[in-house]
């Protein structure tokens, strides 16, 4: 049962990431917003480890993630407010990445939907951005690293 | 860097989101191919055909030659390549969480199952 993620783009300020996972809604919902669960698969950047994480899940609730870099503590800090919780089924929060120095890197509302069918979960996330150019910056973000390979992986496909 | 490469990638964005576009790149990926061949298995009008290739064109995915009175094209894959690198690296960065994910809940899963034998 491997479904790849599928990443679109409906509209000039989002972006759509949906992926099915072989587990109950439940269990996805938990492992999504639980902190300490929320550790384990929220890869930080490379360079990056996670020193915060906290996640109040109610309307109202804050969100909050920091990273440290060798350089800086905190090198990157995301903070956000839930602004509707229906448990197993929808959340959704506002989020802004900061760098260490306060410098805010961009803003969105990120939409998490979950659907249970026959034990598969599909989880999909809406991201909103203010604009296109944040819209497009997110997406391009990760471009520098592994560009190479991911060359060499689209050579072989495109010829 | 990512910020000069955007508007370039709007233009390939723009040029693939035409079905009549989609077709002239399949048809070129078999090589190069002249005008009237090109608009000859879309049912369009040469003109018609001329524009969509112009705008393939514009986003630096197909050139065009003049040999004679035969204005040929070829596909320049390097611009297409771009932009499925562009979202393809956000989303290896999403999958690999997704992928923690996977075995995160393959834990519990098999925890809540170890739970309900011991009752």
């Amino acid at each position: 049962m491997k479904k790849p993620l599928q990443v679109s783009t409906p509209t000039d300020t989002t972006i759509v990431l949906t992926r099915a996972f072989d587990a109950p809604r439940r269990l996805v919902w938990e492992a999504t917003f639980t902190p300490e669960l929320m550790r384990r698969w929220m890869l930080p950047p490379p360079g990056f480890t996670m020193t915060t994480c906290r996640c109040v899940l109610r309307a109202g609730g804050e969100l909050e993630v920091a990273w440290k870099s060798d350089e800086a503590d905190p090198a990157m800090t995301l903070r956000g407010v839930f602004t509707e919780v229906i448990p197993h089924e929808r959340a959704v929060h506002t989020e802004t990445m900061a760098l260490g120095s306060g410098q805010v890197v961009g803003s969105l509302v990120e939409q998490h939907e979950f659907f249970e069918e026959g034990g598969v979960t599909t989880m999909r996330i809406t991201q909103t951005y203010d604009s296109k150019e944040a819209r497009d910056g997110a997406l391009a973000s990760g471009m520098d690293e592994g560009m190479e390979a991911c060359y060499q992986q689209l050579d072989g496909v495109l010829g | 860097m990512v910020v000069d490469r955007s508007p370039r990638l709007d233009h390939v964005f723009h040029a693939l989101a035409h079905p009549a576009r989609r077709a002239i790149i399949r048809q070129l990926s078999g090589g190069e191919r002249n005008l009237t061949e090109l608009a000859a298995p879309l049912k369009m009008t040469f003109p018609a055909a001329t524009k969509h290739v112009r705008v393939l064109e514009g986003a630096k995915l197909v050139r065009r030659r003049v040999v004679g009175r035969e204005h040929l094209c070829r596909l320049d894959a390097q611009p297409l390549k771009e932009a499925m690198l562009w979202t393809e690296s956000f989303r290896q960065s999403w999958e690999a969480r997704f992928e923690e994910l996977d075995s995160l809940l393959d834990e519990m899963k098999a925890d809540e199952q170890a739970r309900a034998r011991r009752r």
